[in-house]
């Protein structure tokens, strides 16, 4: 049985489209990235699944409950950190940890001050003194400590310098190898790609990638550098299909092949070269052409409040600023 | 329960203390004063002629009849200063959850918990109720601290005070209710606020209006006002059974109509 199912799941905002036909699947013991840029509806999806928004069609279950009417049920087994965190003042870790714990009905002060230690905060400070980082990191302790079945964290690495990140990952890979779930959404590819095992890309609402990351980085392209032993040879060598030339500059060949690179090595074998480079499959160049294609683009019409100046919008739309400029 | 409890007496405990301290002293220095101020009352009136509409929309009953000593304490009971600090308490406190709540972005923590939303507004209210007992029992301890220094024919009946008491508490609990399902229906707590302070104000207007003015008298009955009646309590000795009973019935269409919203709306923080 899944641990996260949705089916058709649709959220409207009046005439505006949240999420659209949304169909996920999320097994136990995976750790399942939610990518997106901002705005596209990973927030809406993650508060669909905890009950805080009601479905306007379709239906979603965790632990084969209904997300709406069981709400609160669910919640027993599910850890939750917010997008944008916000606490109260007063808050301290040790005082958060006493009001969870009374409301879930478990002591959770010991595992919970275990990991206030390793996050390194201080468990008796006020929330009004914390740092971003600090009030991300109550949040996750809050959302841990109980050990739940279920971890939902919407991009809960804001505010963490990398070594907290680091450990917030090696965290929820144990959680994960003790068969727990883990519903990870994030805007930054890096992080899920070191951390998940399979990924849904949203877009405007709308899932265009649900894949097992071994199978995309199988489909990415890479980045190959070919030296010739000569300028000459490397001007008029003729390439096979699964090669695309990307450059040429003196004795080199900048190419691009997709897949694996077993059949670039045979045909570099009866070359006369003199090096070959092999990069790492790009995922940032296939996700880009996830979010720039059209293939899998909601259909924009005058009832969802779309208009031909939106589709025009969307042409030149952006959604990974950093990865173009990367 | 328990912890939600917990988290609502750590957010609350203190402005309700400093407000308690505040109402008490108020109603301890009015118990005092006002005894004297009323002697004038006749000039007052001769000089200010609006004046008198005003008490006696306040009141209940027109001060210039069959008004006893003991009926001054009424004024007491309806004086702006009191009803202001109780309300300002009401609506601070009844536009906490979820307006409150969610224009701080804290909703998300608290929806994030196994808890029912019914649980969470049955845990506000509970709060709600023990804050208004608590705020009008010190209060009331400043006019009994201070009632001593008066003369005996100036103190009202025991069984009066505990009238009124309970009548001014059924008006907290009515307008509350009413913040309650604001509240409910809102995302912005500046909102809700703004919404009952209007209400409360057209309530009060309604009020002194229906003094003097026939077609206001005809919807009086909307006014919160119409069923607090200290001055009435004190001259009749009269437990107000209809009023409170008024007050209480609105208050749980209220409340429940704020629950069920609560209950069944969508809640975004963004």
């Amino acid at each position: 049985m899944s641990v996260i199912a949705t089916q058709q799941l649709s959220k409207c905002y009046g005439l505006r489209r949240g999420v659209d036909d949304v169909d996920l699947r999320v097994g136990a013991g995976e750790i399942f990235g939610f990518l997106g840029p901002n705005g596209a509806g990973k927030s809406t999806t993650i508060r669909l699944l905890l009950g805080f928004l009601k479905a306007s069609s379709g239906n979603a279950t965790v632990f084969g409950q209904d997300c709406w009417s069981d709400s609160a049920t669910i919640k027993q087994e599910v850890g939750y950190v917010a997008g944008d965190v916000r606490l109260y003042p007063w808050l301290t870790a040790r005082k958060a940890l006493q009001i969870v714990g009374e409301i879930r009905g478990r002591d959770i002060l010991s595992d919970g001050l275990q990991l206030a230690d390793r996050f390194r905060m201080e468990p008796d400070l006020p929330v009004r003194r914390m740092s971003r980082g600090n009030r991300q990191k109550v949040a996750l302790m809050m959302a841990l400590a109980h050990r739940p079945k279920l971890v939902v964290l919407d991009e809960p690495t804001s505010g963490l310098d990398p070594l907290m990140q680091d450990t917030l990952a090696d965290c929820l890979r144990e959680l994960a190898a003790a068969g727990h779930t883990v519903f990870f959404s994030s805007h930054t590819l890096s992080e899920v790609e070191s951390l998940c095992d399979r990924i849904a890309i949203v877009r405007d609402g709308q899932i265009v990638v649900n894949e097992q990351l071994s199978r995309l980085k199988a489909r990415a392209p890479r980045t190959a550098v070919v030296t010739f032993e000569s300028a000459t040879v490397a001007n008029s060598v003729t390439v096979p299909d699964f090669i695309t030339i990307q450059s040429r500059s003196n004795k080199e060949l900048q190419i691009q092949i997709t897949g694996a690179a077993v059949e670039l090595t045979h045909w570099a074998a009866a070359q006369p070269i003199i090096d070959l480079s092999v990069g790492p499959p790009n995922l940032e160049h296939l996700f880009r052409q996830y979010y720039k294609g059209n293939a899998a683009r909601p259909v924009h019409n005058a009832a969802a409040g779309g208009s031909a100046k939106d589709a025009a919008d969307m042409e030149e739309y952006v959604p990974f600023p950093e990865l173009e400029n990367s | 329960m328990k912890g939600l409890l917990r988290k609502i007496f750590m957010e609350v405990r203190w402005p309700v203390l400093i407000l308690s301290i505040g109402l008490a002293l108020i109603m301890a220095l009015l118990t005092e004063l006002l005894p004297k101020v009323l002697g004038d009352i006749d000039k007052v009136f001769a000089k200010l002629p609006f004046v008198k509409p005003l008490i006696t929309a306040l009141l209940g009953m027109d001060p210039g009849e069959a008004f006893t000593a003991q009926m001054t304490q009424a004024f007491l009971w309806v004086h702006p200063t009191v009803l202001s600090l109780i309300w300002a308490h009401e609506l601070m406190y009844s536009s906490r959850m979820p307006a409150g709540e969610i224009d701080r972005g804290s909703v998300d923590f608290l929806l994030g918990l196994p808890v029912t939303r019914w649980k969470l507004y049955l845990s506000e209210t509970i709060g709600w109720i023990l804050s208004g007992l608590f705020i009008l029992c010190v209060g009331f301890s400043g006019h009994w601290l201070a009632s001593a220094a008066l003369q005996p024919e100036m103190r009202p009946g025991a069984y009066a005070t505990f009238g009124i008491i309970t009548n001014l508490m059924a008006v907290y609990v009515a307008v509350g209710a009413l913040a309650f399902l604001v509240s409910c229906n809102s995302d912005r707590r500046g909102r809700a606020v703004g919404i009952m302070f209007a209400i409360l104000l057209m309530s009060f207007l309604l009020n002194f209006l229906a003094q003097f003015w026939e077609p206001a008298k005809t919807v009086s009955f909307l006014s919160v006002m119409e069923y607090y009646r200290p001055a009435a309590v004190i001259q009749s000795g009269h437990f107000p059974m209809t009023d409170v009973g008024i007050l209480l019935g609105a208050a749980s269409v209220f409340w429940i109509a704020g629950g069920v919203i609560f209950q069944r709306r969508s809640i975004c923080t963004v």
